[in-house]
């Protein structure tokens, strides 16, 4: 049985001066999935303005908007009713010989390139080649997950949003982008298809309806075996009740939750707060 | 004129105007001090170049002394600066290059052989003197206006480049004229001014050969007809600005760029000439601050397509 | 009689003009005719004028951040009444499956799912821009100017170098050469009913105006350059000023609410289409290059939004990789159910490890072509080449096989071409500029013809000391049709005529 959960995603953009001229992007609308149904959503942006939304090409609903006029803050809400459910059994995996011929009639070999943010060092493409040799996909998959928590620690506020892969290994810290980059990064030198997935997370898998936590935006990765099939490396359990996906792609770059350009002072903060109730 | 004129290409017109303008009159000055200085053995040379490079607003450096030379090569020739000659030009031309789709094809052949031919004209110049590449400038000035009259539509564009070009010419004959304040270490005689002005044949067709010094004052200050004077120069900026914002009030005028300049021209056209001579040192300020008011609000009220040139990231 | 070519010496090449040393083609027989009697120095004279004539105008490339008339031979290369059908008919082919091509990429991908063309080419080209995936132009056109590259080999076939389907320059030099032509030759002109050029600027802005939003019904149309320094600005401004329309740089538009505005001194003014010389990198920061600033924010959402189209459209350069080049032929079968009617170059595909032991053993003899490289850039010609660039080569082709294309060297033909010795053969390409409105494809008569300057080199480009010709192509029948004449009407005079009476003597006229 799943869990109805309500998100409110709050981003309080403050800005040194007037910013005008000011152009963006949003991806935190969740996505109606098998596994995962959008009861309703709505983005209210302060200063007012009209939104205008489209499809991009990972399957992610993005909300575009200008501003002209001078302002000083740019507040977002975004606001979800989602349900989600349980984790579903994994797919029969095709073995490793199978999976180039599965990759190429699927078409999935963008999700086997690197990107500039998942390169890994050949050293480190080695050792996890070393790490996983005898295993069938599926538990490759596991011993990735479980070598990355090993190895990275999660220390909030030492890597950024521009971090790649290899050095928060390197560092031996970071946050969920981290543990996701990292995870497809290796992945993909395994030769399984894999994406980054952008979302929010329940924090308390015991939670009782009613209450109100403060949630995170979180990432996670998806690898193609047999299907795809999703996981969590940070907290290394499967994607279920507590997860709810919003957009997927290669990396980070293809689902920021905010992007956006202006004119105007160059420093600005920004303010994210989530908050998960479990409805039911 | 109801689908308004690129904001960008308004103001490179306005600017073309006046850099052409500034040649022009700069030549003009120059040709005629060099000429008296290089006659008079006796004049005051340090002095007399000192003048000439305040009153083009340029610095006159550290030099002890600063001779004919320095003035050309500060003047003239110098490539770095629109206050001067060459600089002027160059700017006229890379202005025109940026808007050749506006322009016709003289005007902007015009610009491009201009600066084409210039270095060569600076080189002829160090053998035969500055008087042939002078003679030049002024040419091909004439010759831009005369292609600018001859192949341009009086669409707003037009009367962008012509209002600059009169702002130009108040602002020049403003800086001539202030040689001959009473503070100016070295002041020319007044029919210097006149020739600097282009004025000289046509004064002494209205006035005969007398130059009496409020006389020429008033010729190059007030004179309806002259189209080089101060007045006339106003009249036409004034005119431009009409046309650009015809301003349908029913009481004064909102048009920022035309208050003062009208206010001017109100002014001198009711000046006393009795008086003219007292109050030339500060009529001439005034000239000075109107012209810089008007292209500020000129700038302010069309010119407005200048963003900043970095995009700031967010997220 | 002696005369200029008595010393022309073919090259071992198709040569345009002489089957053999002595023996000219039959189309160039007027050329020939008029240029003999020449003499080199009145050549090279003219030669001499209408360089300085391509200053004064300002028809000008930017070089190293100089600003160089891009040469023009006198001598022209023409091209026969029968030749050119031929050529039109696969340059239009070529463009319809290109067109075809683009919009299965950036739509239903059919041609990779019935596995004609690996995707994985597709999704690992850097031109591949995912930010327009689904995004249909209105009325369906994405190359609205194409420039396809054409040589001719040593047997005298035409063959498809390479396609130009992003953003090709140069239109602007076959209507100043032709025009510089006329005026250095009037005579020739005279005899030849040769096709005109000037045609082109009506061409295209009713192509543009065809590709406007549907619920307009007066398009506006602008030029987008990316400024003074542009390599091609002066074709940015002679198109603009023929077409009529604006020309506008980043900083003049406005993108508000998904629509675009020009900003005028009267406001801001909508836009419709906009004709872009602006690469996609740099055309809209909030989606491509976040640090360009000659761009127009917003402006790709406004596209998607069917308030602007862009021409050419977002995302063309996967067309233009030289490994869907390889491609094209199995396209236009695909697409078209036609045979090609232009054969590409033999190349190479560096797609199995057997094929790149097979060309890194051949590098001396091939010519190897970085996959998105323009202009002639990283291209080497194997037989050309010193040990040390096969070298570097080898290391670059190893490192990154995708990277690259590996082609038959082709010694393209070659046109006398004037030379400080007079004439001597120098090879050619031809770009021919092909316009589509949505209904038709418009190929301009004849293109561009680049000629490499220096004897022997075989990469024709402006960037590596290219020149040009003037390009003709012969109609079948000359027109005759000829407009009555009418009476000249004197000009008026402002004092009254002295005439000569009728039929008396001249001195009777004389006032005594």
């Amino acid at each position: 049985m799943g869990w109805r959960l309500q998100i409110t995603h709050t981003t309080r953009v403050s800005y040194d001066g007037d910013a005008r001229a000011s152009y963006n992007e949003v991806r935190m609308a969740p996505l109606t999935l098998p596994g995962q149904t959008v009861l309703g959503n709505r983005l209210t942006i302060e200063p007012h303005v009209p939104v205008w939304s489209y499809w991009d090409y990972w399957g992610s609903e993005v909300s575009s908007f200008d501003l002209q006029a001078a302002h000083h803050s740019l507040v977002l809400v975004a606001r979800s009713t989602v349900e989600t459910s349980e984790p579903p059994p994994l797919p029969d995996s095709p073995s490793w010989s199978e999976l180039a011929a599965c990759v190429e009639s699927l078409r999935l070999e963008e999700y086997l390139a690197q990107t500039p943010r998942t390169e890994l060092s050949p050293e480190l493409a080695g050792q996890v080649r070393a790490l996983v040799r005898g295993a069938e996909p599926h538990e490759a998959a596991m011993l990735v997950s479980g070598w990355v928590r090993d190895r990275v620690a999660y220390v909030p506020g030492v890597t950024g949003v521009h971090t790649g892969a290899q050095e928060a290994w390197e560092d031996g810290r970071g946050v969920c982008q981290d543990f996701a980059h990292l995870t497809v990064a290796m992945l993909r030198e395994l030769g399984l298809p894999a994406r980054y997935v952008s979302g929010y997370l329940h924090p308390d898998p015991s939670a009782a309806p009613g209450d109100t936590l403060e949630g995170q935006s979180h990432a996670w990765v998806e690898y193609w075996a047999g299907d795809w099939v999703a996981h969590d490396p940070t907290n290394g359990v499967p994607v279920g009740e507590c997860h709810v996906t919003v957009a997927r792609g290669r990396d980070y770059a293809d689902v920021p939750p905010l992007k956006g350009i202006y004119h105007g002072a160059p420093s600005s903060t920004m303010d994210v707060r989530v908050q998960v109730t479990r409805l039911s | 004129m109801s689908t308004g004129l690129l904001s960008r290409i308004a103001e490179t017109l306005f600017w073309i105007g006046r850099y052409v303008e500034r040649a022009d009159d700069t030549a003009r000055i120059l040709d005629v001090h060099l000429h008296r200085m290089l006659e008079e053995p006796s004049a005051d040379v340090d002095a007399g170049c000192r003048a000439l490079l305040a009153i083009l607003g340029v610095p006159p450096g550290d030099d002890a002394r600063i001779d004919i030379g320095t003035v050309l090569a500060r003047l003239a020739y110098d490539d770095a600066t629109p206050s001067s000659i060459t600089g002027a030009l160059q700017a006229a031309r890379t202005g025109g290059r940026s808007v050749r789709e506006v322009i016709s094809t003289e005007m902007w052949e015009c610009l491009n052989v201009a600066w084409h031919e210039l270095e060569g004209r600076r080189r002829a110049a160090e053998r035969l003197g500055p008087h042939a590449f002078l003679r030049y400038v002024r040419e091909r000035a004439a010759l831009f206006s005369g292609l600018a009259d001859a192949t341009m539509s009086r669409d707003e564009g037009w009367h962008f480049l012509v209002l600059g070009r009169s702002l130009e010419r108040i602002d020049m004959t403003a800086r001539l004229l202030s040689l001959r304040m009473p503070s100016a270490s070295y002041a020319p005689d007044w029919s210097m001014l006149l020739r600097a002005s282009g004025a000289d044949e046509s004064y002494i067709r209205t006035h005969g050969g007398t130059g009496e010094p409020r006389l020429v004052a008033s010729f190059l200050m007030l004179d309806r007809l002259f189209p080089r004077s101060v007045l006339h120069a106003l009249t036409l900026a004034e005119d431009c600005l009409a046309v650009l914002d015809p301003d349908p009030a029913r009481a004064g005028f909102t048009d920022a760029a035309r208050r003062p300049i009208g206010q001017l021209r109100t002014r001198l056209e009711y000046t006393d000439t009795a008086l003219l001579l007292e109050q030339l040192p500060e009529l001439l300020t005034a000239l000075q601050n109107t012209c810089v008011r008007a292209t500020e609000a000129v700038a302010d009220k069309y010119f407005q397509y200048a963003l900043p040139v970095a995009w700031e990231q967010e997220g | 009689m002696a005369d200029i070519f008595d010393d022309y010496q073919p090259a071992a090449a198709w040569d345009e003009m002489f089957e053999r040393a002595g023996v000219p083609r039959a189309a160039y027989g007027p050329v020939l005719a008029a240029l003999q009697p020449l003499d080199p120095a009145e050549l090279r004279f003219r030669a001499d004028q209408l360089a300085r004539v391509f200053t004064d105008r300002g028809v000008t490339f930017d070089y190293a951040g100089e600003e160089r008339p891009f040469p023009l031979d006198l001598i022209p290369r023409v091209i026969d009444a029968l030749e050119w059908p031929t050529l039109e008919r696969g340059v239009r082919q070529r463009v319809l499956a290109l067109e075809a091509f683009l919009a299965d990429v950036y739509g239903p991908g059919e041609i990779f799912k019935d596995g004609l063309v690996p995707w994985r080419l597709i999704c690992s080209s850097a031109h591949f821009h995912r930010e327009v995936s689904g995004l249909t132009p209105p009325n369906g056109v994405r190359a609205h100017i194409s420039g396809i590259d054409l040589i001719r080999d040593e047997d005298g076939r035409f063959r498809v170098l390479e396609d130009n389907v992003r953003t090709p320059s140069g239109v602007s030099y076959v209507m100043e050469n032709r025009l510089a032509m006329t005026r250095t030759f009037p005579g020739l002109f005279a005899e030849h009913h040769v096709h005109p050029v000037d045609e082109y600027p009506a061409r295209l802005l009713a192509a543009l105006r065809a590709a406007a939003p549907r619920d307009v019904a007066d398009p506006v149309v602008a030029v987008l350059t990316p400024g003074v320094g542009n390599a091609a600005y002066f074709e940015h401004t002679l198109l603009a000023r023929l077409m009529g329309v604006e020309l506008v740089e980043g900083r003049d538009l406005i993108c508000a609410g998904n629509r675009v505005y020009i900003q005028t001194t009267q406001g801001r003014r909508p836009v419709h289409v906009i004709y872009r010389r602006i690469d996609d990198e740099y055309l809209d920061p909030l989606h491509f290059n976040a640090g360009s600033v000659i761009g127009c924010p917003g402006i790709v959402n406004a596209a998607r939004a069917g308030n602007v189209t862009i021409a050419n459209a977002v995302g063309n350069g996967v067309a233009d990789d030289k490994l869907i080049y390889t491609y094209v032929p199995d396209m236009i079968r695909y697409y078209l159910g036609e045979e090609p009617v232009l054969a590409n170059v033999e190349s190479y595909r560096l797609d199995d490890p057997d094929k790149i032991a097979w060309v890194l053993d051949r590098l001396d003899q091939l010519v190897l072509k970085p996959v998105d490289g323009a202009g002639g850039k990283g291209i080497v010609i194997g037989p050309h080449a010193d040990a040390a660039t096969l070298d570097a080569l080898r290391a670059s082709v190893t490192a990154d096989p995708r990277g690259w294309l590996a082609q038959r060297p082709v010694s393209l033909s070659t046109v006398p071409t004037l030379t400080e010795r007079g004439p001597g053969p120098r090879h050619v390409d031809l770009r021919p500029f092909a316009v589509n409105d949505g209904e038709d494809v418009w190929v301009l008569p004849g293109g561009l013809t680049r000629v490499a300057l220096p004897e022997g080199q075989l990469v024709v480009n402006s960037s590596q000391g290219g020149g040009s010709k003037d390009t003709w192509v012969l109609a079948a029948d000359r027109g005759s049709a000829q407009a009555p004449e009418e009476p000249p009407i004197p000009l008026p005079r402002a004092f009254a005529d002295v005439t000569v009476p009728q039929g008396g003597p001249a001195e009777g006229a004389q006032q005594q």
